[in-house]
């Protein structure tokens, strides 16, 4: 069986998704064992313009012109996989929408910002239909290739919809709000092993919310352990902005 | 040979030589007043003194994740994996817990992963002299004091440790490390002692007889309760993890990048999480947060009592510490009474 032609592209980001899946080391040869990777700007020089089997898309889209790109790409991809926080949420750069498009175009660009057209930040599915998401800032590479293989079986995944507590407990650890520290993991969606926790950080919710958030219990917690609203508000924006443009896509 | 004696400047002597024969797993201190079981070598690393520890003992009994088969296109084969361990250091309330989950898993179809696992595990209970914290209802669950459940169960005193030898794998140890002294009529009195004292430290923690408990589920499932818990509850799933009781789990195929082989496992699942109830298409039978607890609650104080003849609470207060919305179950019991009165 001819392995499926796949291609990298990215948009708003930092690349480091796409350096996550570059450094995977040897088990990147197994991968490359059941996908041709046709295009992948950051570590090839061949580009491809043909109709692709499996399009992985990092970065959000903000401008006209990313717009019109993604819906190409699209059009010519049997599926289209989303991966990282900025393509899967908007991820920080979603923090633009809290602005007045004018107001931060002219922080950014000065004076002469209506020669740069930009666009209010959106994720990936909220442009064009995404088959599979990948989140997480950057991608955890265990559910990178776990993706991969529905993908390769024409099977959908699903995106744990529980928070990462769910994860963080079955590993045992001490939770952050016992050692004083705010955390964002009771709110955001599980299927990174509570990476960040395990290592010692706290979540800053880089996977998106879970859909069904309790609102006003958390609104309850904050307040039972002395945290101020505006605060988690603030850091729940550095990777949900894009979330009240249009959560479903 | 039912009592023995163990100096306690012998205690690292003990475990060293323990865990020279086995896997030794003890309660560890983890910082910030928390507490978990994990493998030691000495007895210095171990907390006698401590809280219930963020896992209950039942992730050596069922771990996390458990691979249960290893398939590849045309054949597949069961795995169990266990070690031959020691745990040490289990409350009164985990061995509840644990005698809990053996009636579950040895019912038909036998679960011989568990089993298997269980018949490899050496308990070591430890009692408690008095309160962890206020979360604790083990008097109300009767597991303030020893019940079976474990080859050998220690009570601490101030100069020694006393072994209660229940089980010839626990007289075998005792006989193996070979530093022990029997125990004498005054050793004894001061054990009497000492439970005559706990009695007076211990008390049933909520104005209600034990068996009363599931006759007031009987006329609760529609109290108003639930929809307070519906209100506060964030559905992060981490009162049935941390519970000592809970088994639910999720069963899943996992093929390797070949996909030709692969492995099936399970992995802890919980009745608080949102997709717990969803079906195709997409309905959800426990939709709301508040049904979705009252029915945690109704599998600890009622469905268990018809199935099984008893509580699948212990009262190690779990739950409640580790709610992030501070839903502590001694408040919704009171709470629950209180309706009724």
């Amino acid at each position: 069986m001819a392995r499926p032609k796949a291609a990298f592209f990215d948009f708003s980001c930092c690349e480091g998704c796409q350096l996550q899946i570059a450094n995977f080391g040897e088990s990147l040869l197994d991968i490359l064992n059941v996908i041709e990777v046709v295009e992948f700007r950051e570590i090839m020089s061949e580009k491809y313009d043909g109709t692709l089997d499996v399009a992985i898309i990092e970065g959000s889209i903000n401008t006209p012109r990313a717009v019109e790109r993604i819906k190409a790409i699209r059009a010519r991809s049997k599926t289209l996989v989303a991966i990282g926080a900025c393509a899967t949420t908007g991820g920080v750069n979603g923090i633009k929408n809290v602005f007045p498009l004018d107001e931060i175009a002219g922080y950014v660009y000065g004076g002469n910002f209506r020669d740069y057209e930009t666009i209010q930040t959106m994720a990936v599915h909220q442009v064009v239909r995404v088959d599979y998401f990948v989140h997480g800032c950057p991608i955890y590479p265990p559910e990178f290739v776990a993706v991969l293989k529905a993908l390769l079986m024409a099977i959908p995944y699903d995106v744990p919809d529980y928070p990462v507590c769910v994860e963080c407990k079955l590993n045992g650890n001490v939770c952050m709000y016992d050692r004083g520290v705010s955390c964002l993991g009771p709110v955001t969606r599980a299927g990174c092993n509570s990476w960040c926790i395990n290592n010692d950080n706290i979540c800053y919710g880089c996977r998106g919310m879970v859909s069904n958030p309790n609102e006003t219990g958390a609104i309850d917690v904050i307040k039972q352990y002395g945290l101020s609203i505006e605060r988690i508000v603030n850091k729940l924006e550095m990777y949900n902005k894009c979330r009240e443009l249009n959560p479903h896509g | 040979m039912a009592y023995v004696v163990l100096r306690k400047d012998r205690f690292d002597d003990f475990v060293s030589a323990l865990s020279a024969q086995r896997k030794v797993m003890a309660p560890v201190s983890r910082g910030y007043n928390q507490f978990e079981f994990d493998e030691v070598h000495s007895g210095r690393e171990i907390a006698l003194s401590y809280i219930p520890t963020i896992l209950p003992p039942k992730k050596y009994f069922m771990p996390q994740r458990e691979t249960l088969i290893q398939f590849n296109s045309d054949s597949a084969e069961a795995v169990v994996d266990f070690y031959n361990m020691v745990i040490l250091g289990v409350h009164t309330c985990d061995l509840a817990g644990i005698q809990c989950l053996n009636m579950v898993f040895s019912e038909r179809p036998k679960d011989y992963n568990y089993l298997v696992r269980k018949n490899n595990i050496t308990i070591i209970g430890l009692e408690c002299n008095d309160y962890c914290d206020k979360y604790a209802s083990c008097t109300l669950m009767s597991a303030e004091l020893p019940n079976g459940g474990y080859d050998l169960f220690i009570t601490e005193f101030d100069e020694y440790l006393l072994f209660h030898v229940s089980t010839q794998t626990g007289e075998d140890i005792i006989n193996s490390v070979g530093i022990f002294e029997p125990a004498n009529a005054s050793h004894m009195s001061r054990l009497a002692g000492y439970r005559r004292q706990k009695r007076s430290i211990f008390n049933k923690e909520l104005p209600v007889d034990s068996k009363d408990i599931a006759a007031l589920f009987d006329k609760s499932f529609n109290s108003r309760v639930w929809d307070g818990l519906n209100e506060r509850c964030l559905a992060c799933g981490n009162c049935t993890n941390v519970c000592p009781t809970c088994y639910c789990f999720d069963v899943i195929d996992e093929p390797a990048l070949d996909l030709t082989t692969g492995r099936r496992y399970r992995r802890w699942d919980s009745c608080q999480l949102e997709p717990f109830a969803r079906v195709a298409g997409g309905a959800n039978f426990r939709e709301s947060r508040g049904h979705r607890q009252r029915h945690r609650y109704y599998r600890k104080f009622s469905y268990p009592v018809r199935k099984f003849f008893r509580y699948f609470c212990t009262g190690c207060g779990r739950c409640s510490r580790a709610c992030m919305a501070n839903i502590v179950l001694k408040d919704v019991l009171r709470d629950l009474l209180r309706e009724h009165q």
